[in-house]
């Protein structure tokens, strides 16, 4: 037997991230040709499986381990960055922090590699941030701001959080770039000869470089902060005003391609919640599930990004929501099938209209030579919280039952389903939003919480919750939907 | 099926990786005999030095009697892993320990040497590893290295840099037990000395053999093999024209912009494999603080 290194790893969470993305961005990959990267669809079965139950500890941990800044070792220069980031090194910082949906399915070595490299990456000296922030606002952050803490609270994925007050007299958190980091990541995506051999080993020759280009368009776009921010402010516009949902605003003055000041929020991490009681992780859950289902139907939109560190709670189910990195909006004919599909399966119990609905959307071939029993048996799980009124627990065991189906790529139906592009960041919900809300051990009616929220039933308030946002959306009549950003 | 006559190279990293960090010491006495504004630190830190070691022993190589000596004395077959991340101490050691430790561990690599000596087979000449002629050789490829690749591969030296550098490893040639005055003390003298040797070179059928394994060592994982690939390549475009032919090793890809990029992504991607191993991280860090110290006053 041949001893397997630490160095494999990088080929398998390059191969482990891209395959996923692409079953998920064409689904039913040919069983042939997956089986054929099989370590590579083993690793995302793993991983995916195991994620559900264990990732929202392991981003907990990451978040706390990052609080840890060194300061004594920051880079001070521009050349400290590229040596710190560059050939490569950036690029799996950010592959890593992508394949956290595989994480715990890589091998110890891997997790232990890529939080090293994690680790590695000292934050920026006060003046090497203090020029980023020059460069960008056009001023020193002393004179952009009316107070700015050099010292960083927190790391963020290629940059650093800082605090300050703005003249006007509002507390922000400024988030700042690394200098040069996305020119370097961008050019090492460019450069595709050693991804696109490393790739090979695991993944079929003939996918290599669509699988890159998804990676880099990926990539590219979490690069940008004046995306995030114009997302941000369309979310915080949005729900304006609601009794438990708060997104922190964004200074539109204050922020560039490389620097996003936001409205400073406060709040328990997701960590600490398990030392809260069981009625405030229902309530914080409750919000959540409420957050991300009126946020599709309503507003047209998701958040891509279901995961437990962009969340702050307040008690009482209030919860501020952040990072608008990652988020896709949705035109009518696409949500269309969605809808069309739960209505199906849950209100109207019309097996054939389900599978009619997941062939318009293309989620399954019209020609699947499978019975529609056994579509909707493999399909159920996804729905189980709302086929049925009453109290529901969301455990990790469901959680990790969900993602398990996601990925059976042994199920009748694998090679048949498909997730169109355009739905590809809903499966997040799958792999995200239950593992935090089975991480919470959340129990609620979810099905009268989805009535409420359902636009083809519109029910009752169902919950507390449900009476006060009934008096919010009320105040706010014809308020206008999260709009899809001009290109 | 015949058995393999190496042991494998599994554990290559990570061997050298531990040797490495317990060689980085945590509160040293003084500075060393190069200190952290030294360019020896700075090379030794450079993303280029992977291809340097790999380039040195190149060289090193087609000299027949270092050859010989290494060929009938050294257990490099046997543990190959091993072999490497003793040699990687050492020059950790030598270049960030305190003056006693490095002191120590050249004694030991003195009195080892002691026991090398033979006839070669190829020559019939004898030889002798204390011999600071050999000595001289492997020292001098190894600093010729360290700037041609770094020139190539990492952040180019300047001119006076390089001469700094050359100047600089007289002491390591020192601690082996070379005479200061035999010692290129300029890249010119550097120059001059590498040429004189040079019609001595020859690629033996010992040369090629363990060149032939560290280029393409049996072992590797796939991925790592991948990676090594390119440094191989590196390392074969850095080596004199002349040198390589000697060996017969076809020519590496003409080294593009987009070639150099790509070799410079597969020693990141080295580099952080190194970095995932225990300890390197902190050792690093302990190189860091004592640098940016060092710049303080």
């Amino acid at each position: 037997m041949r001893k397997v290194l630490a160095a494999v790893t990088f080929g398998a969470v390059i191969a482990a991230v891209a395959l996923l993305y692409r079953r998920l961005a064409r689904g039913g990959a040919p069983r042939l040709r997956l089986a054929r990267g099989r370590a590579a669809v083993q690793l995302a079965v793993r991983g995916g499986v195991r994620y559900a139950t264990n990732a929202p500890r392991l981003f907990a941990a990451a978040g706390e381990h990052r609080q840890q800044l060194r300061n004594d070792l920051a880079l001070e220069t521009a050349e400290d960055v590229a040596s710190t980031l560059g050939a490569m090194k950036g690029v799996l910082m950010k592959i890593g922090q992508m394949a956290s949906y595989v994480d715990d399915g890589l091998s110890p070595a891997v997790r232990r590699t890529l939080s090293r490299l994690q680790d590695s990456v000292p934050p920026m000296s006060a003046e090497l941030a203090g020029q980023v922030v020059e460069t960008e606002l056009g001023r020193p952050p002393e004179a952009a701001f009316r107070r700015w803490d050099p010292e960083p609270i927190a790391a963020a994925s290629i940059g650093q959080v800082h605090r300050a007050i703005t003249h006007d007299g509002r507390a922000v958190a400024v988030k700042v770039q690394y200098p040069g980091i996305a020119e370097m990541i961008t050019a090492d995506l460019q450069n595709v000869a050693l991804l696109r051999r490393m790739l090979r080993i695991t993944a079929p020759s003939q996918d290599v470089d669509a699988l890159l280009a998804e990676l880099r368009d990926r990539v590219v776009e979490e690069l940008d902060y004046q995306q995030e921010a114009a997302n941000q402010s369309l979310w915080a516009e949005h729900y304006q005003g609601h009794p438990f949902i708060h997104i922190p605003g964004i200074v539109t003055e204050l922020s560039t391609r490389r620097v996003v000041t936001s409205e400073l929020a406060d709040g328990a991490r997701f960590a600490e919640l398990a030392s809260w009681s069981q009625r405030e992780r229902d309530l914080a859950a409750e919000t959540i599930y409420r957050f991300t289902f009126r946020s599709l139907y309503e507003a047209h939109a998701f958040n891509g990004d279901p995961h437990p560190g962009n969340y702050l709670f307040h008690g009482g189910g209030r919860v501020t929501f952040l990072d608008f990195g990652l988020v896709k909006y949705f035109t009518m004919a696409e949500l269309r099938p969605l809808i069309d599909m739960v209505r199906h399966l849950c209100v109207d119990n019309d097996p054939a209209g389900f599978r009619a609905s997941m062939v318009a959307a293309g989620f399954l071939r019209a020609d699947a030579p499978v019975s529609t029993d056994t579509v909707v048996e493999h399909m159920a799980v996804f729905y189980d919280t709302v086929r049925r009124r009453g109290p529901r627990t969301i455990t990790g065991d469901y959680a990790s039952a969900v993602v398990r189906r996601f990925f059976d790529v042994r199920s009748p139906l694998a090679q048949y389903v498909a997730v169109p592009r355009s739905y590809v960041i809903l499966q997040r919900i799958n792999l995200g939003l239950f593992a935090v809300l089975g991480e919470l051990t959340a129990t609620a009616d979810w099905r009268a919480i989805a009535e409420e929220i359902w636009p083809f039933i519109q029910g009752p308030p169902a919950t507390p919750m449900g009476a006060a946002e009934a008096v919010w959306r009320a105040s706010r009549p014809g308020r206008p939907g999260i709009e899809r950003l001009p290109a | 099926m015949t058995a393999d006559p190496y042991a494998t190279a599994a554990g290559l990293v990570a061997r050298s990786a531990a040797a490495y960090a317990a060689s980085i010491p945590e509160d040293p006495a003084d500075e060393g005999f190069f200190g952290p504004g030294s360019v020896t630190w700075r090379l030794s830190t450079d993303l280029s030095s992977p291809v340097a070691g790999l380039r040195a022993l190149l060289m090193q190589a087609l000299h027949p009697l270092a050859m010989a000596g290494v060929d009938q004395h050294s257990d490099w077959r046997r543990d190959p892993a091993g072999r490497l991340a003793a040699t990687s101490a050492y020059l950790a050691t030598i270049s960030f320990a305190e003056r006693a430790a490095a002191e120590r561990a050249a004694a030991r690599v003195r009195r080892i040497h002691q026991r090398v000596t033979g006839v070669d087979s190829v020559t019939g000449r004898r030889y002798d590893a204390s011999d600071p002629a050999l000595l001289l050789w492997v020292h001098a490829t190894l600093v010729d290295a360290g700037i041609v690749t770094a020139g190539l591969f990492g952040t180019p030296l300047s001119a006076p840099d390089g001469d700094r550098y050359v100047a600089e490893m007289v002491s390591a040639a020192e601690l082996v037990g070379i005479p200061r005055r035999l010692v290129p003390a300029s890249r010119a003298e550097l120059t001059t000395y590498l040429a004189s040797v040079q019609p001595e070179l020859r690629g033996t059928p010992a040369a090629r053999e363990s060149m032939d394994y560290l280029l393409d060592p049996p072992g590797l994982d796939a991925d790592l093999a991948e990676i090594w690939q390119d440094v191989r390549d590196a390392a074969l475009g850095a080596l004199p024209p002349w040198a390589r032919e000697m060996y017969g090793y076809p020519a590496p890809p003409p080294l593009t912009d987009s070639r150099r990029a790509g070799i410079r992504q597969a020693l990141g991607v080295l580099d952080t494999v190194f970095l995932g191993e225990p300890g390197v991280l902190e050792a690093r860090q302990r190189i860091a603080l004592r640098a940016r110290a060092a710049r303080r006053t």
